[in-house]
This record gives C-alpha cells, structure tokens and sequence, in this order.
C-alpha cells in the first residue's frame, strides 16, 4: 500500500488508450490489453493509500513572513470519495468495454482509446487538487466525448458531435478565464493555495475579479454537467452515442459535474449567491429534463433528458450545503451512474434486437424478450425512486435534506419529479413491452448479447444491495462531506 | 367552463408535436402531464423568493401561474425553444451567462 499508486489511477488508462491506437492493427492484442486494464481500473484505488501525491517531488513551501503554505507542483488528493467514483467507474468501463469487444468482431483501437482517455480525464478531475490541470483534463474529456459521439454509426452523430465541439467553444474558454482571474488576484492555481488566501482574507469575496471567476467557472460547469441551458444538447449526444457508450458518457457527465462542483464550493460557498444560484439551475434542470422526457417518442431522447434531469437532484443536494444534503447528493451521483448505465445498456439491448427505437412503432416485447423486460423495469423503478432500491434511498435523503434546510418547496419539487419520472418510464415500458405488438414491427431471430444481460445483472445487483445497505457508501461519502465544510 | 375549454384546446394542439407517426393515448396523457408538471414546478420554485420577501413572492408566484396557465398548451412552444438547433442553443448559452454574471455581481446583498 502506496501513496504512489495515486498518479497510476490516471496514467495506467492514459499509456493503454496510447498503446490501443499504437497497435489497432492488431485486434485480438487490443482486445486484451483494453480487458485486462479495464479489470486493473478498479483494482488500484484498493491497493493505494489516501493521501496526496506531489508531482515532481516539489515539498510544500512555506512563507516565512505571512506564514502561508504554497504548492509548487501538480498535487493529487485521494480520499474516501475518490475511491468509490473510481471503483464505480471502473466497474461500468469493464463491462462497456466487455459489450464493445462482444459486439464487433473487429476492434477499433481509435475508438477504445477515446473511452480510456474520457476514462483517464474524469479520474484525474476527481483526483486534482490544481484548478489548471482541471481545465486541461475538462478539455480532454469534451474532445473524447465528442469522438465517441462521431464514432457511433447512428444517424446525424456528426452534426451532434460537432454542436457539442462548438457550444464547447464557448463553455471552456470560460472557464480558463475563470481560472485566469484566479491567478490573477491569488497568485496560484492550487485549490487549498486558493482556498487558503480566501480564508486568511488576501482576497475580497466582494471583489468583482473574484465574483466574475465564479460566474465563468459556474457557466463552465454548466456546460460540463449538461445543466440547462446545454440540457438539450447533452441529451441529444446521449442519443446519437451506441448503447454502451452512452452508459459511459453519463458516467463521465456526473463524474465531472460532481468533480468541479466541489471545487466551486471549497472556493465560492463564501459567496452568499453561490448555494442559491446552484439550487435555482439544479431545480431547472429537473423540471426541463423530466418534462421533455414526457414528450420524446424516441425512447433514447427519453432516457437521455431523464439522466440530465437526474443531474439535478445532486445539484440540490450540493447546493443546500449541509453534510447530510452533500451526502444525498453524492449518493444519487453514484446511483445515477448506476441506474442510467443500466437503463442505457437494457434500451440498447432492445434497439438492437428490434431495430426501432420509436414508440409508436413497438408494443408486445415483453413476449419475446421476458429477461431484458425484467431487468429495465428495476432500473427503471430505482430511477424513480421507488422502494427499496438504490435510487428510493438518495431521493429520500435529498427530501429530508431539503426540509432540514428549510426549504420545504424543494422536498415538494423533488417527489413531484420523482413522480413525474415514474410516469416517463411507465409510458415508455407499457408502449414498448405492455401493449400489442403493431402488425408493421418486425422481430428477428436474434438473441440478446449474453454481455449487455450480464452488466444489467451486475448493475441491478449494485442497485440492489446499495438500496438495502446505502451505509456502504454514504458513511464514507458522509466523512468527506463533513471534511468539506 | 372557461379553464375546462382552454386544457381541451392545449389537448388537441398537442397532436402537432407528434409529426410522422400515429398519436396514441400515452403520448397525449404524457404531454398533458408535462404541461401540469411545468406549471406546478414553476410556480414551486417562485415560491422560492419568500426567503428574499414573503410579499414579492406571493405576487411572483399569482402572476406566474396566471400566464402559464393563460399560455397553454406551453409544451409545444417548449419543445421548440429547446430543439435541436444550435442557432438556440447558443443564444440561451449566452443569455445564462449574461443572467449568471447579473445575480452574482449585484444579487449577493440580497441572499
């Protein structure tokens, strides 16, 4: 057990993604290195020690006049948290990767290196402790992103892909000017450096450099987290994105918008309209996400604005700023990534076997396709929120939270879209399983891919277990919280 | 009869939201719980504002309510206010950062 294993947890998938593309040629050797690191992925935050990594050996220095502490290099922080977003996301690249080199007989080494270098990029913004080295890392997962998009072979996947490059020409450069004004009146680009000169009083929380870093950042995150107004064009990448992969997209989606969020709170949570600005947004996008949901005929579009008004119940959560509501709202990232993972994967099953993905067109499934019908209908009902899965438990948490805070029309929000997300999901079972099968749907002879089943099955077990014992990640997730404030 | 008539006639303009396929029941029932979804969440979310004054919240959410419900059927103009064109994406993308930039310049006094 090392402190050393830290930096491997970013450069084991970084060196597999450079080898991948080095060696497409070479299919059954792509294969298995991307296997075998997808298994080693989950493995490392286990045989590491929390603490802190220093690149380049550079120590702490500190100031001997006004006694404050500077961090000259790229530092790394690896705690409770990080553990379990790293496991779970290792968890879900595994089995991604399983479907993929299950379902084509020849691997793409181009195409598996955009999902290790997305995978790189979200455990190095959960792990930095450098506000610079978040924004590069924020960049390479928006370029990644986009790739796996253009990689799919559905329908207008470029013009998706390239709407979510342009609007991330506007979304990034303001954060690195977000990031400038912070350097600029901190002198550093440490986040405990920052967070230490805000706290010692070297800089106004009324000053308007400082109050403009926030706005930029906060739009930034807006457009990494899928909030609105980038709720459609989220929604839309999620849709043109292969099953799998739009399973990993949400992953990289909530795993980026909690990684920057808590970086926002341990600089801005002393602005007074900070929490506030953060609950109004997340409140939005639950109601426009689960809203547009009600309307989609394509069931794709549907799951896709329903994991985006998903992102909003850990908004809230984070943005009411006690332990026990950061906690909910970190417990319904982990579910989410969870439940989105599998209800990506089991509509994807259901796409390929039918060849539709319109409701209107499709009736009468749960005849051919009893086990997949099954297994959607749990995830569906842990996604909203009904008992005793996964989803009921954070969800309840997030109502409590609200109502301790206070804020007892946010507890109403949240079981009216709870409900409301119940609907979508009973809409899209009965029109796609329930109801008669239409004379025009033709059913081929194809069989489920045993892959696609058996991540539903681990997923629905997580969903499972983490809904009868939530201890097993909100007691660590609760001691960080704590730490946070 | 007057709020009756005004749902009726939100109902069947939902039928141009669904071009290029047949309408069936769930579709209708799914859009008119959109509508009722959005007036109530909206209107919830107004209430909001009675940690700032009490008065001006209870005014923001009558009004509120009042021209949602005299706009229905608000789920068509909904839709295609979030489509996917990015000529509108980008303009509520800058719209939000110019409404972000305003409350955190001149809102943090009143929170």
């Amino acid at each position: 057990m090392s402190e050393l294993w830290i930096p491997l947890m970013v450069v084991i998938p970084l060196i597999c993604a450079l080898f991948v593309s080095a060696l497409s040629r070479f299919n059954k050797t792509i294969k298995v290195i991307a296997l075998v690191v997808a298994i080693v992925i989950p493995i490392i935050p286990f045989l590491s020690n929390y603490g802190l990594h220093i690149f380049g050996g550079f120590l702490p220095m500190t100031d001997s006049i006004t006694g404050m502490v500077y961090h000259p290099s790229i530092v790394y922080s690896f705690g409770v948290l990080q553990k379990i977003f790293i496991v779970i996301l290792g968890i879900l690249a595994f089995l991604v990767l399983l479907i993929y080199i299950n379902k084509y007989k020849k691997a793409s080494g181009p195409y598996i290196f955009l999902l290790f270098m997305g995978i790189a990029a979200v455990t190095a913004l959960l792990l930095t402790d450098d506000i610079f080295n978040m924004f590069v890392f924020f960049e390479i997962l928006a370029l990644a992103q986009v790739g796996i998009v253009a990689a799919s072979s559905l329908d207008n996947n470029y013009e998706m892909a390239l709407k979510y490059m342009i609007l991330g020409a506007i979304g990034s450069p303001m954060i690195l000017l977000g990031v400038g004004f912070l350097l600029a009146i901190t002198g550093s680009v440490n986040i405990t450096d920052i967070v230490a000169a805000i706290r010692m009083g070297k800089v106004a929380i009324t000053s308007p450099v400082f109050l403009m870093s926030c706005g930029l950042i906060f739009f930034g995150w807006l457009y990494a987290s899928g909030l609105p107004p980038f709720h459609t064009i989220k929604s839309g990448m999620y849709s043109k994105a292969e099953p799998h992969a739009s399973a990993l997209l949400q992953a990289f989606t909530v795993i980026s918008m909690v990684s920057i969020i808590l970086i926002m709170f341990r600089i801005y949570s002393a602005v007074p309209i900070f929490e506030a600005l953060l609950v109004v947004f997340s409140a939005i996008a639950m109601i426009l996400g689960v809203t547009m949901a009600l309307t989609q005929t394509d069931y794709r579009r549907m799951i896709g604005f329903l994991a985006v008004g998903e992102l909003g119940f850990i908004g809230l959560g984070i943005g009411l700023g006690t332990q026990f509501a950061i906690t909910a709202g970190l417990f319904q990232a982990v579910n989410e990534i969870i439940i989105t993972a599998s209800l990506f994967i089991g509509f994807g099953a259901i796409a390929y076997l039918s060849g539709e993905t319109d409701t209107r067109k499709m009736g009468g499934l749960i005849g051919y396709y009893p086990k997949i019908a099954i297994l959607v209908l749990i995830s569906g009902l842990a996604m909203a929120g009904v008992p005793p899965l996964n989803g009921f438990q954070s969800k309840l948490m997030l109502v409590q939270a609200s109502l301790s805070c206070g804020y007892p029309e946010l507890s109403l929000l949240a079981i009216i879209v709870s409900i409301a997300t119940f609907v979508v999901f009973v809409k899209a079972f009965y029109t796609m399983f329930l109801r008669p099968k239409p004379n025009t749907l033709k059913i081929s002879n194809k069989k489920a891919p045993k892959s696609m089943v058996f991540a539903m099955v681990v997923f629905l077990i997580i969903i499972i277990v983490l809904g009868f014992f939530p201890g097993i990640v909100t007691t660590g997730i609760s001691q960080f919280a704590g730490g946070l404030l | 009869m007057w709020l009756y008539d005004k749902f009726f006639e939100a109902v069947k303009k939902f039928k141009q939201l669904f071009s290029g396929g047949p309408v069936s029941n769930s579709d209708v029932s799914g859009t008119l719980a959109a509508e009722f979804l959005l007036i109530v969440s909206f209107c919830l979310v107004a209430l909001l504002i009675r940690h700032v004054n009490i008065l001006l919240s209870g005014i923001v959410v009558l009004i509120l309510a009042i021209i949602l419900v005299v706009n229905m059927p608000l789920i068509p103009k909904f839709k295609s206010e979030q489509e996917d064109s990015l000529n509108k994406m980008i303009f509520y993308g800058i719209l939000t950062l110019a409404i972000i930039i305003v409350f955190i310049y001149w809102g943090s006094a009143y929170v």
